[in-house]
Order: structure tokens, then C-alpha cells, then sequence
């Protein structure tokens, strides 16, 4: 085996077995469990589903689950490595074929990874570290009437509580703000979003 | 906010015996910015230079301290509101020198008043930065831009006295979430204007 694009590491042993054993399933089949796993990649919370799915799809082939467990690890180790390595289509259909899967089904399987990478790359930037991320505001903004030293006061004040991620847990901010402060707030954001735009 | 009562004008009185008009202003300037409760010691300073006993000088602290916050609270702004507080036998000239003392004073102590109102914590300073993320573990190459914000904050002014607590939160924000709280702070600017404008 030469050298990999997905990976630097060396192979499991049990991956050509698997690849093996890949190449039994018929073209459908194949695109069946394709989808399978794209769908996972996708939405990798929805891992209760993609169980449900993989079980289902091993009852109606006729495969059983333990085999076709390790057949979807030994495939998911390719777009993993990827995906961190920002891949082409290219790449991921020769290592597929370096590994032992068929040419047909490594084309097919690179194709779908091409439709599908923009969005993977998008959820592994998103779970890239952040720290302290803002990740909710609200703000209601009223004016003082009056107050224990002065019986009429008549002046606006914004408050903003700002939900911030820290670690694993959520923390609530509470500011106030003047309308001046506002007003600079603002400007200072919107130069914010200038520069972020010029480095997008 | 106690009301003033005969007992504090007879007090004022006391400022007759001040040896300067400055002194009178002085003593003005420091019963209104004291709170109830440093209103004891500022007495015993002022003790001294008015020559009266301790008693004597508390009650003039008090008296002093009620009146100015009092037409603060009220927000008279002329000399006849401000002359109408003082009885009918008051000092004349002891009059018209508070009257003018606290005229000259009383924006600034209006200011002074809101500034310390009660409110949630403040936000004092705002600093922000633009980096762009090279790797991470989860990727080995990308050129994603973040923004850093940090924000100082005051806790409230009334319960940290003299020595204000200032803590600085740095949050980051990606451009999707700036680009939702520009939204945000738009709606609000779009809101504040038509409250403006009514």
C-alpha cells in the first residue's frame, strides 16, 4: 500500500478485509449505504438514527450487524481524515482505491464527497474552538422615570444580557448602557463586520 | 427623603457663624455629595471651623444635606422655587447665599445624582479584535476570521463606594453571530429613532 492522502498513521489490518467484503455488496447496495453515511456525517448528533438506519439496512440485505458495524468504520476513517485535511475528490477516490475498494465504487463514493464537503467542512470549522462564544442577546431598552434622588428623571437606558458559552455551561451578562454608548456600540461593530468581511 | 422641617432651618442657622462664604459653599458642596451615613464624620470635621459643639454640628450636616437633596429630588431650577423652601423669619442674606450656592451647584449635582443611580452593571470601556483561525484539531488548513470582543463592566457604583469593581469579559463571536447582533442593534436603532421622533 502506498502512501495515504487521509492519513499518515498505518491502516488497521482489518480495513482491506472490510474493503474486501465492501466490493460484494451490489451498486445499489452500496448507494444505499452511501447515503447512509453521509446522512450521519451530516448530522452527527443524529447518532440513535443512524443506528436505527444501519440496522435496518443490515435486516433487509441479509448482512449482520457486528460485520457491517466494522465495514462503516473502516469506511468513515477515510472522509474523517478528509475532511481534517481538506481533501479532494481525487484524493479520496485513489486512497478508497489504495485500500482495496473497486474503482466504480471509490468514483461513486469520491462524487458523493464532493457534494457533500462544503457542508462537512462548515460543521468542522463550527466545531472548531471557541472560546467564551456569544451565543445569544437580548436587550430591551426603557426609560428611567424617577428615582429615590431625583423625582423626575426622563433619561433612556438600554440593557442587554449577552449568553455566553463558557466551557460547557451557559452564563448570562447583564449590561447597561447609555444611549451615547449605544450609539458608539454600534459604529464599533459595524467596523467589526467591515474587517471581517475584507478577511471572508 | 425626609422632608425639611423647622428644626433644620433653625440648624441652617448655624452657618451664620461660618467664617467664609467659600466655607459655606465648602460645606454645601460636601452634605450633598456625602451619604446618610458619612454625614457623622463630615460633622466632626466641619466641627472646628464653625466653632459649635458636636450636637450643633451634626444638626447642620443634616440639615444641610436635606435641603440640597431635597431640591435636587424636586428639580427646582429658580431662585423663587429654591427662596419658597425657606421660612418667613429666615436670615436674609443666609438665604439668598444658599439660594445662589445651590443654583450654581445644581446641574452638576444632578448629574452627580444620575451618575450614581442604581442600574445593572455598566458597561465602562469596549475593545475588539479580528483574528483568522489557520488549524484547529479538527481541521489542518483554514482562514477563518473571528472577532474577539471585550467588554468592562462596573459593577453597580452604589454598592462598591469609592472603589468600583471593573471586571473585563472577552467573548468571541464568528461572523454569522455578528452579522445577527447588527440585526439586533439595528432593530434597536430603528426603534429608538421613531421613539425620538413621536
Amino acid at each position: 500500500m502506498g502512501l495515504l492522502n487521509f492519513t499518515r498513521d498505518p491502516v488497521p489490518e482489518a480495513v482491506s478485509g472490510d474493503m474486501h467484503n465492501l466490493n460484494q455488496l451490489s451498486a445499489q447496495q452500496f448507494s444505499a449505504l452511501t447515503e447512509l453515511l453521509f446522512r450521519f456525517l451530516t448530522e452527527p448528533k443524529e447518532v440513535e438514527r443512524f443506528l436505527t438506519q444501519l440496522s435496518d439496512f443490515a435486516t433487509m440485505n441479509k448482512i449482520s450487524l457486528g460485520p457491517l458495524k466494522n465495514i462503516v468504520k473502516s469506511i468513515l476513517l477515510v472522509p474523517n481524515g478528509a475532511l481534517k485535511r481538506n481533501l479532494s475528490s481525487e484524493q479520496v477516490r485513489a486512497d478508497f482505491i489504495a485500500l482495496g475498494l473497486s474503482e466504480e465504487k471509490a468514483s461513486y463514493f469520491a462524487e458523493q464527497w464532493k457534494v457533500n464537503s462544503p457542508t462537512l467542512t462548515r460543521l468542522a470549522v463550527g466545531q472548531t474552538l471557541m472560546i467564551n462564544q456569544l451565543i445569544d442577546m437580548e436587550w430591551k431598552f426603557g426609560v428611567t422615570a424617577g428615582s429615590s434622588e431625583l423625582e423626575k428623571v426622563g433619561s433612556i437606558f438600554l440593557q442587554l444580557k449577552l449568553v455566553i458559552k463558557k466551557g460547557s455551561q451557559l452564563e448570562n451578562v447583564y449590561v447597561e448602557l447609555t444611549l451615547p454608548q449605544f450609539y458608539s456600540f454600534l459604529h464599533e461593530m459595524e467596523r467589526v463586520k467591515t474587517s471581517l468581511e475584507s478577511f471572508s | 427623603m425626609a422632608a425639611l422641617r423647622d428644626a433644620d432651618f433653625a440648624a441652617l442657622q448655624i452657618l451664620l457663624k461660618a467664617p467664609s462664604k467659600d466655607a459655606v459653599r465648602q460645606l454645601c458642596q460636601e452634605c450633598f455629595s456625602s451619604p446618610p451615613a458619612a454625614l457623622g464624620p463630615l460633622a466632626q470635621r466641619a466641627c472646628p471651623g464653625l466653632a459649635v459643639s458636636a450636637e450643633e454640628a451634626e444638626q447642620l450636616v443634616t440639615a444641610l444635606h436635606n435641603l440640597t437633596r431635597h431640591v435636587v429630588y424636586r428639580g427646582l431650577t429658580s431662585a423663587e422655587d429654591i427662596l419658597c423652601l425657606f421660612p418667613e423669619d429666615f436670615h436674609q442674606n443666609l438665604k439668598n447665599l444658599l439660594t445662589k450656592i445651590i443654583l450654581e451647584n445644581i446641574s452638576a449635582w444632578r448629574n452627580e445624582a444620575q451618575a450614581s443611580q442604581i442600574s445593572l452593571p455598566r458597561l465602562v470601556d469596549m475593545d475588539w479584535r479580528v483574528d483568522i483561525k489557520t488549524s484547529s484539531d479538527s481541521i489542518v488548513r483554514m482562514a477563518v476570521p473571528t472577532c474577539l470582543l471585550q467588554l468592562k463592566i462596573q459593577e453597580d457604583a452604589a454598592l462598591c463606594g469609592n472603589n468600583p469593581v471593573v471586571s473585563a469579559l472577552t467573548v468571541e463571536l464568528s461572523k454569522e453571530t455578528l452579522d445577527t447582533m447588527l440585526e439586533g442593534l439595528g432593530r434597536i436603532r430603528d426603534q429608538l429613532s421613531a421613539v425620538a421622533n413621536k
